[in-house]
């Protein structure tokens, strides 16, 4: 299929639901974080939002992190 | 499936060296204490402003994007904490939202503490005034920034009071950046409006040295140039008029 307009390719096929509603922002440890709930059901960190570049060098905030269950 | 698996592994190893008495016990045995000293605090906070600009709607999820209400209350806390001394912003923005970044732009403009900027890779559309905001601004000599003139999405009404709302949006933009950077309105309009320099589109892709040279950005550099600016404006502030250590 070749498509020649002017729209955006968001326009012609809407994303899906779920890709929203499994990316969610939460604190985190006093940290706001961006995390996907994986087909497994655990949360994983995307991305961290903080201004402090210390953050960045801790182990516990590396995107790809599963999150404890309990802290959620 | 054997990927997903093998991910599922390394998770809950790493959830596991994470919590749990066993990383405590394994820190005693260690170090002899629980607590492993950290770094000191950073007085220079870093505020990264990447993929698009997001304003009032939000964009799927694979679009990199930067929301503006996350970054205005990041912005609040540094203007607060007495321990933040200066910020640095760094860009690599292809755009977005106007009112989103010209609010960002806004909160940039008015903090009290030093504000230095930094624009990689690029600086576009909106990320003009977003980098002239700060008290300095760098520019890497590789990073390119895109002046164009505001564009509308959606539903557009076909009526002469939209071309005037988007004209008086546009100024907005235009008189921000020159209120706030060394370029004179002139040079910028022509920047904006000039034709055959951008395919299909008017404007133009400004590359660092050039973007210098018009007095857009004050001067081409990077991390260390940026760092010693901030440093700089840092001890201008405690009013001893000495260099600070770098961290």
């Amino acid at each position: 299929m070749i498509l020649y307009t002017p729209l955006s390719e968001s326009d012609i096929f809407p994303t899906a639901e779920n890709l929203y509603t499994n990316r969610q922002c939460i604190t985190y440890e006093g940290k706001t974080v961006f995390v996907e709930k994986n087909s497994s059901g655990e949360y994983q960190l995307v991305q961290l939002l903080s201004t402090d570049p210390q953050d960045y060098l801790n182990n516990m905030y590396t995107p790809g992190t599963i999150l404890p269950n309990n802290n959620r | 499936m054997t990927n997903k698996d093998a991910e599922k592994k390394d998770g809950q190893e790493e959830q596991e060296e994470q919590s749990g008495p066993s990383s405590l016990v394994q820190k005693i045995q260690a170090l002899g204490q629980t607590n492993v000293p950290q770094a000191p605090d950073s007085n220079v906070h870093v505020l990264s402003i990447i993929g698009q600009v997001e304003g009032h709607i939000q964009l799927p999820p694979q679009n990199k994007t930067t929301k503006y209400e996350h970054l205005l209350p990041q912005l609040i806390a540094i203007e607060q904490n007495p321990k933040i001394e200066g910020v640095i912003i760094l860009l690599n923005t292809v755009g977005g939202d106007v009112e989103a970044g010209l609010a960002l732009s806004e909160m940039i403009a008015s903090l009290s503490k030093p504000t230095v900027s930094i624009v990689l890779g690029g600086g576009h559309s909106i990320g003009v005034p977003i980098a002239v905001s700060t008290d300095y601004s760098f520019i890497v000599p590789t990073a390119t920034m895109t002046i164009h003139p505001v564009r509308l999405t959606g539903l557009v009404i076909g009526v002469p009071q939209t071309f005037e709302y988007l004209d008086k949006m546009q100024e907005r933009v235009i008189n921000f950046v020159v209120n706030h950077s060394n370029i004179k309105e002139e040079k910028f309009k022509d920047l904006m409006f000039a034709k055959g320099n951008l395919t299909r589109d008017i404007g133009t892709n400004v590359i660092g040295t050039d973007a210098v040279e018009y007095g857009l950005i004050d001067e081409v550099g990077g991390v260390k140039e940026a760092m010693i600016k901030i440093n700089e404006y840092i001890a201008q502030a405690k009013g001893n008029g000495e260099q600070e250590v770098i961290q």
